[in-house]
This record gives C-alpha cells, sequence and structure tokens, in this order.
C-alpha cells in the first residue's frame, strides 16, 4: 500500500484541476479571437448600420437620413454595380479554371527529375511573391501602347493590336488583367501542385502501370484523387482572392474603359475611397460578403463533404 | 527508344526554359527599367543594352525630397505586425494543436473564413474609426489592421508546425513535474523555433506587399513602398524610372525571404494544409 503510493508521481493523478487549468485551451485561443472579432465584427456592423442611411462623407460628417433598403436597391439596379459582379465572377472562375490547370501542366513537367529543374522550380515560385501593386506596375510597363515589351512582340508576330491599346480597348482590357492574375498565380498552383504530386507514393504508380494504365489514367484516377484535399484548399484560397481584385485593377485601368474591367473590388474602392458614398458602399459590401458567403458555403459543403478535418 | 527518351528530355528542357522566359522575363525586363535612362525604356524595338544609371535609387533612397523614406516606413510597419502577430497567434496555434477542443473543425474554419473577407470592403469604417480615435496616419493603425490578414494565417501554419512536435517530449516533461506554460515555454516552442521564424517570414511578406491598408491609413509621412510607387505614378507624368526603382525595393525582400525558405514555401503558402 505504502509502496503504491510512493511508485505513483503526483503530476500523472491530478486530483484538483483549477478554473484556469480545465479552460486553458480556450484561454490560450481567446486574446486572438477576441482580437480578430474587434477587428471584423466593428467594420461588418458598422456597415451593415450605415447601409441603411443616406450618408455621403463628402456632404457632411454624419448619415442624413434613414432610406431603409434604398441603397441596396440602387446598388443591385446601377450598371457598374452589376458590371462590376460579372466580371469578378468571370475573372475569378476563369481565372482559378486556367490557373489550376495550367498550374497542374507544369507540375506535371517541373516532376520529371531532370538535373537543373529544380532551379526551374525554385524561381517559378517568384512571380508569386511580388505585390499586387507592383506587378500592376509591370503589366502597365509591358502593356504600354508605345514601346511595351507584350505590345511589341504582339506586333512583331504580326498579331492585332488595339490602336488604343491592349488596356484601352474594351474588348481586350479584362483578358489582359486576367492574363496578369493567370502570370502571378499560375507559379502558386504549379509549386503547390508539384510537391503535392511528389508525396504520392512511387509504389501505386508502379503498380498502375504494371497493369497498362496510360499516363492520362493514372493522372486521372490515381495522382489527383491523392491530392483531392490540397486541391480543394488552394482552389477555393485563390477563388477568393481573385474575388476581392483589387490592387492590379486599380493601377491597370481603373475600372476602364467604360465597366469593363470593373471588379467588385474596385467598385467597393471607387464608392468608398472617392465618392465617400458611405451609405452606398455599406450596401455594397454586405451583397459582397453575402455572395462571398453563399459560394463558399456551398464549396464547402460539397468538396469538404467526404472529408475528414 | 534511346532516342524516344532523348527526345523527351530536349522537350522537358524546352519547356522548363518557356516557364523561365513567360514568369521571370518580365521581371527581369522591370528590374532593368530602374536603371535604364529614362530615355530608353519606351523605346521601339526594345533596347536590351543601355548605360546603366542609378540615379532613381539616389533619388528614392539617398534624396527623397518631400516624399517621406518609404523604405524604413515598410520595415516599420511589416516588422511591427509580425511583432503584434506572435503573442496572439502563437498561444492559439498550440492550444489548437495540444489540446482536444469541443469545436476545434470549426474554430479553424472560421480563422480560415477571416482570410476570404474582401480587405477593401472594411476600409471605410476603419477608415472612419481609426480618424474618430485620431490614429489616422500612424503606424500603429496599419499594424494592427493587418492582423486580420496575419493572425488567421500565422495560427494555420504556426499549428502545422507544433503538430509536429513529439507528444512524448511534453509527456517526459508533465511526468517530471513541470507546469504547461514551463513546458510550451522551455520545451516546445525552443523546438518550433524554425516554424516561428517561417510563420514571421511569411506574415512579414503579407504585411510588406500589402497596399490597401496604407492606401486609407498611411499619411504622406507614413507611407509604404507601394503607396510610394502609386505616388510617383500620380504625380506629373508617369515617372517610370521612380516607379521601378520603388518597386524593385519592394520586390526584393519577399523574393529573398521565398527563395531562402524555399522548404517551407508550399506549407506556409496552403497555410499549412500541406506538409511540405
Amino acid at each position: 500500500m505504502h509502496a503504491t503510493t510512493l511508485r505513483s508521481p503526483p503530476a500523472l493523478a491530478p486530483v484538483r484541476r483549477g478554473f484556469v487549468r480545465r479552460n486553458l485551451p480556450y484561454f490560450l485561443i481567446a486574446p486572438s479571437v477576441i482580437m480578430l472579432l474587434a477587428l471584423i465584427a466593428y467594420p461588418l456592423l458598422f456597415a451593415l448600420k450605415s447601409s441603411f442611411y443616406f450618408w455621403n462623407l463628402q456632404v457632411g460628417p454624419q448619415p442624413l437620413a434613414f432610406v431603409g433598403f434604398d441603397n441596396y436597391v440602387q446598388a443591385l439596379n446601377a450598371f457598374d454595380f452589376r458590371a462590376a459582379l460579372t466580371n469578378t465572377l468571370i475573372l475569378s472562375i476563369l481565372g482559378t479554371a486556367i490557373e489550376f490547370s495550367l498550374g497542374l501542366a507544369i507540375a506535371l513537367v517541373l516532376l520529371k527529375a531532370l538535373p537543373g529543374m529544380n532551379v526551374v522550380r525554385a524561381l517559378l515560385i517568384l512571380p508569386t511573391t511580388i505585390a499586387p501593386i507592383v506587378v500592376g506596375f509591370l503589366f502597365r510597363y509591358l502593356y504600354d501602347p508605345g514601346g511595351g515589351l507584350v505590345t511589341w512582340v504582339l506586333q512583331s508576330l504580326a498579331l492585332p493590336v488595339p490602336a488604343e491599346g491592349i488596356l484601352g480597348s474594351p474588348s481586350t482590357a479584362l483578358a489582359a488583367i486576367l492574363f496578369v492574375d493567370i502570370w502571378q498565380w499560375t507559379p502558386f498552383f504549379a509549386i503547390v501542385l508539384y510537391a503535392s504530386l511528389l508525396a504520392v507514393p512511387d509504389e501505386i504508380i508502379e503498380a498502375a502501370r504494371l497493369d497498362r494504365a496510360s499516363a492520362w489514367t493514372i493522372l486521372m484516377r490515381i495522382k489527383l484523387p491523392l491530392i483531392r484535399r490540397t486541391a480543394i484548399i488552394i482552389v477555393m484560397l485563390r477563388f477568393m482572392q481573385i474575388f476581392n481584385t483589387f490592387d492590379t485593377v486599380l493601377v491597370l485601368t481603373r475600372g476602364g474603359p467604360g465597366t469593363s474591367t470593373r471588379t467588385l473590388g474596385y467598385s467597393l474602392y471607387e464608392q468608398g475611397l472617392v465618392n465617400f458614398n458611405v451609405g452606398l458602399v455599406s450596401a455594397q459590401t454586405w451583397i459582397a460578403v453575402l455572395i462571398v458567403n453563399i459560394i463558399v458555403a456551398l464549396y464547402v459543403f460539397f468538396a469538404f463533404r467526404n472529408e475528414e478535418w | 527508344m534511346k532516342s524516344r527518351t532523348t527526345f523527351y528530355t530536349a522537350l522537358t528542357y524546352a519547356a522548363g526554359l518557356l516557364f523561365l522566359a513567360v514568369f521571370i522575363g518580365p521581371i527581369l525586363w522591370f528590374l532593368a527599367l530602374a536603371i535604364r535612362p529614362a530615355e530608353t525604356a519606351f523605346a521601339m524595338p526594345p533596347q536590351l543594352t543601355f548605360e546603366p544609371t542609378f540615379d532613381a535609387f539616389r533619388h528614392i533612397l539617398v534624396d527623397p525630397g518631400t516624399n517621406a523614406p518609404q523604405l524604413v516606413n515598410s520595415l516599420i510597419v511589416a516588422i511591427g505586425a509580425v511583432l503584434l502577430n506572435l503573442p496572439f497567434s502563437v498561444p492559439a496555434a498550440y492550444a489548437l494543436s495540444r489540446f482536444k477542443l469541443r469545436g476545434k473543425k470549426n474554430i479553424m474554419l472560421w480563422y480560415l473564413g477571416l482570410l476570404m473577407a474582401p480587405p477593401i470592403a472594411f476600409l471605410i469604417p476603419y477608415f472612419v474609426l481609426i480618424t474618430r480615435i485620431g490614429l489616422q496616419g500612424s503606424y500603429f493603425s496599419m499594424v494592427l489592421v493587418l492582423q486580420t490578414l496575419t493572425i488567421p494565417f500565422s495560427v494555420w501554419l504556426m499549428k502545422s508546425f507544433i503538430d509536429e512536435v513529439p507528444a512524448e517530449l511534453e509527456e517526459a516533461a508533465r511526468v517530471d513535474g513541470a507546469r504547461w506554460y514551463t513546458i510550451m515555454w522551455r520545451i516546445t516552442l525552443p523546438i518550433v523555433r524554425p516554424g516561428i521564424i517561417v510563420t514571421s517570414m511569411f506574415a512579414f511578406v503579407f504585411a510588406w506587399n500589402n497596399a490597401a491598408f496604407p492606401l486609407v491609413l498611411s499619411s504622406r509621412s507614413t507611407a509604404t513602398l507601394p503607396i510610394g510607387t502609386l505616388g510617383y505614378f500620380a504625380t506629373s507624368g508617369v515617372t517610370w524610372n521612380y516607379i521601378a526603382a520603388a518597386a524593385v525595393l519592394a520586390m526584393i525582400p519577399p523574393m529573398i525571404i521565398f527563395l531562402v525558405f524555399d522548404r517551407y514555401v508550399v506549407r506556409g503558402l496552403t497555410f499549412g494544409s500541406v506538409k511540405g
């Protein structure tokens, strides 16, 4: 009896656990959650309240009148806001799809472990490291109608370049913005997909090869399903990032010409920080937040249905 | 069969070169703009050779004139964001990694969801709030608001590093009677020091590259480098060599960080969801 008591160390049998100790994990998480709530909840509630008022900082420092849902009606009826919605959806869906496909193709090339290819892989990440606003300037220079490299290359290949420049023509401006995003983020998909494909065990691939499975079948039936989880997460993150695109548009086109490159992000910037139309921009914010949440909720529901976290 | 392999090898190298030309070529061309004599910037056909000049860098760094030292501002904001970030995100990551929690998945998804909020949508409220409490143009307002990006990201990334520390080490210390904070402070954190460094580096890059928050919250004297490039863009005609010089200064640190931490880049970019 006496011996048993001696052998059990006190730390293994904590008889009394205090309030703090019992809730310790929550105390450790709380500061970050409180900080984030303070930083996020304030803007959201602020925008919710303001969205029901006519409030323009150029007219007066305080909200002028309660207008109910007028701001929402005005936003949804406005031609430029609807154009922004359409452009944003085009950019984010096409952008994510193209970047994923191109990135996967590049990843498969990188997987051919030839000497020197690791240098290519290491350098390839560089576009992703550059601030979007700087990428905007980089491409503004390349697209310049009077001597930009892209313009020059297109002309040298005898391809048609609009007289008002690639960014100046409504028919090419959105594609030019899309191209910038593809240039910056395809390497991101390439590197991440490359790394996750590396982790696919060789034995599985070998076994499939012995069964005379074609390279295409191996890719679609074995490799892609095995990197599914990573793919789901990066596609989601990327989609949301493009959805919020603003910096590159600001530098490249300011939403123009007309409304051809207007995005939701740029629309929020212009209404809020150029026109200071607080009421209207708050309504737009909530419309954007709702759309984003619906898309993400649907995506998470379908994509994560069979995933264990 | 032999020639077939040679053909594919050549094809692979050709593809590799094409990737470099498409993705790295434009960067090099832009780097050259910063040291180009202004009159050759838009020469047709493009001039590959030129007499390099460092006037633009001199203007940006040594003689900023009315423009404040934006390089220093960028450093203050980015380092500030990292320092404020760690005390909030490291304990949270430790708790999420080490303890059984009700609703853990929901908490993790909540952090992830915050990363998707459109930052631009929050700028007006922040602008109004910061002006009301008189912090407009301060470094602190930028550092504080940047936490909406850096805390969620750091929690995810740090958790993936702490997950890898074997629980047995902590068990052993617990058997010896160590308290949880001794264990965290003396055992776990020293082991995950590389993880803390990598997380800090990523938070640094996020803060360094962010243009949206400083655009609204900075003043002329606290403007960061991305805002500096916008400034050169707006003033009397486009001074391309100044833009390029400021942009190059803004590009270099993240590039170096990503190349140095190559091993961890994938993990960082995917918020730790892929162990790399």
